[in-house]
């Protein structure tokens, strides 16, 4: 949201009237900022101030969305600079480009090379999310015919590329419900766009030789009542596009200046020849305020980092990361291997599970549901009890996984021991170390023990 | 300033044993000496207490009711511990506490309006702890909703907005100070209350109790209601209370001015300053804050 | 509305740490702006890249690192040169892993020899790593410094529960130090506040601990980002110390490095590059492409 809720209250009437059907005007003020009220439910604002708000309460940088369905791609409304203030909301979408130029086998193989750029980390699924079809051959049948199968192939959505306007548009009208973003929209070309635009009801993919004509055309789009912008300042390398990545947020919003209140564009793929430098541009471009990347990568071991780098960089700092609950294996262990159990606190899972392995001994590391948060909070609040912990080992039933009965606990979780010493009879309870790092020589000892 | 005194609790192995035990006379002991320091409630936390909840409450119940007529705050996440605590409680007692979670409005929250008690209204939801005052905001307005569904007034609720230690987020304590200034608006007639300990959780021991008692100054004047905290703390309650008015004030000017003179204060009063400084965020915290 | 690009100027710098003696002497840190802003400030320092080497022949190193460095790996100085003469390193990252306890326990009179025989090989600045178990580091550290009296090394980490000595030591032989704290912006400020009562701040450069991508590397990204924010825009003095980010160790013991020559060379350089953006001064790199690669792209 724009507007905080304590800046919108200074408009409001401050009677805590209840009509809106809240108990006082801060609430209402509080929901509004939340998008859980609209501002038709106050009776006593005037029109003017009803503007105002709603001018005001606009996200500084618009959201677009690309595509339909389940497969469609938002980016845009953004709050900060920097991830550590709040977080990143949207994730930039990856866009994988292929050339009209090529010939159809190619193009098929191409297209399945993109569908299957999909991976699984820690539960989640990462993948490239558009395809951008690029109209390089000048045979608008060609460039149409790229499009046709595209469109036909897959769900996911398009960016069409073309420096001739009818072309461009010609081949957004045979697509124009899977709404794809259409490519460039420049000062030149955009009074025959407008139209076809608000016809087709599409995204635009603004492209200006800099800043200052990038705001031209935005200016003249909104006025013409195109609003979906997507923004490319024209940069050629990877430090431009950072600077001009930088100040079109920095205007957005530090300045609220809504001529630059859109998310960015993009092209990697025609900044560099080499893979690897490509590749690299995109991962930083992707932390400074890319809405859209488009490469020309479709090899797995340069997607998959970046689709990693991605949901590492856009994953959000408030929320602690989680692993998937499960027994995990590490270096292949048998009956007679160690069994450790933690939380599934992602970044105590990684350091754990590093740890067993640099130890170069086989275990079982028992990762329990806690939501996420570490040892000792999740013992206070219920959730890494002795009573949990036993369920644990029932539902994933580790006594059938080891001859043993030997169960190492975290060493901050001193009370845990007494607790499931009484909950698990059977098991000897054994306080393991406070660090991570002390892991390694503690498993040495037990497994010589 | 209400104060909660929070030693009765199952964290202090004295306290810990005795339950365990059985055993009322160390409890008797912390009863008095917070009595002794003006406590206005005494919070009595057993733990998740996975054993007999019931009766470990009861006891814990009865035999602070058997020496002092202060009230209680019980503290406890067993629903079944809470009830046959707010059962035996003689007085109006305080529930310590229910959140925003869907599980905490089915357990928790209808036990305040079936015995009468006040409620503690903790922040927190099942999204987890809200990352700034607005979402601190969205999250207890709807909790608000629900206890009012209930039918719980406002009157009864003491808002927890969940005070983080300094050391870990900041940002945090900054979010909390910002909330609490939200309170009369957003929820009027709804007290405020914290864990004051928590704040210097993770700070070197020593420091613990400057860092607690500056920052129940500055929130007082923010409008702070209610505070948890330890109840051994004499200084902590002249300041609260008006006995220290001096060193109130300089607080108030670290909040206010951007630079306090520390020539001609004493070693004390230049400490409050400097923790002052820290917890209205003019500089980055760090365990050495009055050593710079 | 005519449009001002909203440049940020900043009061204050980055302090500039010196690295080495002689011609190949060079500086890290110095900037008074946010990473790559040469649009609105001056970074007088490209980013230090090093190469790391080992005082002993790795043994669970992945094979495309080792590869292009074939039998050199098994001697420091042949391993250092090439790094220097044949990849192009300006600056030499030596972690002296047969000193841990744990393993060989290599004693400090012979690692300080190993690491002076280095140092009079290659002219290049020289980082001395030790194992981050806090007692033999000191003694590790401690003689090295002895040893290497006035080569200007930079040594580290430099812990909580060793600081005193080892940077009373840098102090009296002309040394820099690492000032190493876990992944948290408030104790590294604690651990500069220590060390600033004794030890000159512009020899201090710190490391908020890296992790790689994939495996934590947001949380490393976001301290050095707060951390050059705390120092640049705040002004907080305790926190305007260059940045290190060892990044080559964490990477390479990752399966996904591991399992493919390309992924890992990628998984290493997209690790790298974010902590450069995030605000490293110096980084610390096992693939010499990777190195190639980086410093390709930070030139632009």
């Amino acid at each position: 949201m724009a507007l905080k809720g304590a800046e919108i209250m200074k408009k409001l009437p401050k009677t805590n009237c209840k009509e809106c059907g809240f108990a006082t005007c801060f609430a209402f003020a509080m929901k509004l900022a939340n998008g859980a009220a609209g501002l038709d439910q106050c009776p006593y604002l005037s029109p003017e101030v009803r503007a105002e708000l709603e001018g005001a309460m606009a996200p500084p940088i618009r959201l677009v969305t690309i595509g339909t369905g389940k497969n469609a791609v938002a980016v845009g409304e953004e709050e900060v600079m920097f991830r550590h203030e709040k977080a990143f909301f949207h994730a930039p979408g990856i866009a994988v480009r292929i050339s009209d130029t090529l010939d159809d086998s190619d193009i098929e193989e191409a297209i399945e090379r993109i569908k299957g750029l999909r991976f699984e980390r820690i539960g989640h699924e990462l993948k490239a999310d558009l395809i951008a079809l690029s109209h390089d051959s000048g045979d608008r049948e060609r460039f149409e015919a790229l499009v046709k199968k595209a469109a036909g192939a897959c769900d996911l959505p398009l960016i069409l590329v073309s420096e001739d306007t009818d072309a461009l548009f010609a081949a957004a009208s045979l697509c124009a419900d899977k709404k794809p973003l259409v490519y460039p929209v420049t000062r030149e070309n955009m009074e025959a766009a407008v139209p076809r635009l608000k016809e087709l009801g599409l995204p635009a993919g603004v492209r200006g030789n800099g800043l200052d004509d990038v705001i031209a055309v935005t200016t003249g789009l909104k006025a013409a009542g195109v609003e979906d912008c997507v923004i490319d300042a024209g940069a050629g390398n990877m430090m431009e596009g950072l600077r001009d990545q930088t100040l079109i947020r920095r205007a957005a919003l530090k300045k609220g200046f809504r001529p630059l209140g859109y998310p960015t564009l993009c092209f990697p793929c025609n900044m560099y020849g080499d893979k690897y430098e490509e590749a690299l541009a995109i991962s930083v471009l992707m932390i400074r305020y890319a809405g859209i990347v488009v490469t020309s990568l479709m090899e797995k071991e340069f997607i998959f980092p970046l689709l990693v780098h991605r949901f590492n960089i856009f994953s959000d700092p408030r929320r602690p990361m989680t692993v998937e609950e499960k027994v995990y294996e590490i270096s292949n262990p048998d009956e007679n291997a160690p069994v450790l159990i933690s939380t599934n606190y992602a970044l105590d899972f990684f350091i754990v599970s590093a740890a067993i392995e640099e130890a170069g001994i086989p275990a079982f590391l028992c990762i329990k549901d806690t939501g996420g948060i570490g040892v000792l909070a999740a013992w206070t609040s219920g959730k890494f009890t002795g009573e949990a912990i036993a369920d644990f080992l029932d539902r994933h039933k580790v006594e059938q996984k080891v001859a043993h009965r030997k169960l190492i606990i975290p060493g901050v979780a001193k009370k845990l021991k007494d607790e499931l010493e009484e909950e698990l009879p059977a098991w000897e309870i054994v306080l393991g170390p406070s660090e991570a790092g002390d892991i390694p020589k503690f498993l040495s000892k037990e497994s010589n023990a | 300033m209400i104060l909660i005194g929070e030693d009765l609790n199952v964290m202090s192995k004295t306290i810990s044993q005795a339950i365990k035990d059985r055993d009322p006379e160390p409890v008797k002991q912390y009863v008095e000496g917070q009595a002794k320091n003006g406590m206005d409630y005494l919070d009595l936390n057993v733990g998740p207490v996975k054993k007999a909840p019931a009766e470990t409450m009861e006891w814990m119940v009865d035999t602070v009711q058997g020496c002092t007529d202060i009230p209680l705050c019980l503290d406890t996440t067993n629903p079944e511990a809470m009830e046959a605590g707010l059962k035996r409680c003689k007085k109006k007692a305080l529930l310590n506490s229910a959140s925003g979670t869907e599980e905490s409005r089915q357990t928790m929250m209808p036990l305040a309006k079936k015995y009468g008690s006040g409620l503690v209204l903790s922040v927190i939801n099942d999204t987890g702890l809200p990352s700034d005052a607005d979402e601190r905001a969205g999250s207890i307005l709807e909790s608000l909703e629900y206890a009012g569904e209930l039918g719980i007034p406002n009157e009864d609720i003491w808002i927890d907005p969940v005070l983080m230690p300094v050391g870990v987020d900041q940002r945090q304590v900054l979010a909390y100070m910002e909330f609490i200034q939200m309170i009369p608006d957003l929820a009027p007639g709804a007290k405020s209350v914290c864990g004051l300990s928590n704040l210097s959780y993770g700070a070197p021991k020593e420091l613990r109790g400057l860092l607690n008692r500056t920052f129940l100054v500055i929130i007082a004047r923010y409008g702070q209601d209610a505070a948890i905290v330890s109840g051994f703390d004499a200084e902590l309650v002249r300041l609260v209370r008006g006995e220290m008015p001096e060193t109130v004030s300089l607080i108030h000017r670290a909040m206010d001015e951007d630079d306090v003179d520390l020539s001609g204060l004493s070693k004390e009063d230049q400490a409050y300053v400097k923790t002052a400084q820290v917890l209205m965020g003019k500089t980055l915290y760090s365990n050495s804050w009055l050593e710079v | 509305m005519t449009f001002e690009a909203p440049l940020e100027k900043y009061a204050v710098k980055i302090r500039e740490v010196a690295l080495g003696t002689g011609e190949k002497a060079r500086n890290i840190g110095g900037e008074d702006t946010l990473p790559f802003h040469f649009f609105e400030g001056a970074l007088p320092n490209p980013p230090g890249l090093a190469l790391e080497i080992m005082d002993t022949a790795p043994r669970n190193w992945a094979a495309p690192v080792l590869e292009p460095f074939g039998d050199a790996v098994s001697d420091p100085v042949d391993w250092g040169k090439r790094c220097v003469d044949d990849f192009g390193a300006e600056i030499l990252f030596l972690r002296l892993a047969s000193t841990d306890p744990l393993g060989e326990d290599t004693a400090a009179a012979d690692a300080a020899e190993t690491v002076a025989r280095v140092a009079d090989a290659v002219q290049v600045p020289l980082v001395v790593w030790g194992t981050a178990v806090e007692d033999k580091d000191a003694e590790v550290l401690v003689e090295t410094a002895r040893v290497c009296a006035g080569k200007n090394l930079l040594l580290g980490p430099v812990l909580k529960g060793n600081y005193m000595e080892v940077a009373q030591a840098a102090l009296e032989h002309g040394h820099a130090i690492v000032a190493q704290a876990s992944m948290d912006a408030n104790l590294t400020k604690e651990l500069n506040i220590a060390l600033c009562k004794f030890f000159p701040p512009e020899k201090i450069v710190v490391d908020p601990t890296s992790s790689a991508l994939g495996y934590g590397m947001e949380y490393t990204f976001s301290i050095i980002e707060s951390i050059k924010q705390f120092g640049l825009v705040d002004k907080d003095k305790m926190m305007q110390m260059p940045v290190l980010a060892d990044v080559g160790v964490e990477c390479w013991r990752t399966r996904e490095a591991r399992e493919n020559r390309e992924q890992g060379i990628l998984w290493e350089a997209i690790t790298g590059m974010t902590f450069l953006l995030a605000g490293a001064n110096l980084l610390i790199l096992r693939h010499p492409e990777v190195l190639g690669l980086i410093r390709k792209m930070i030139s632009e």
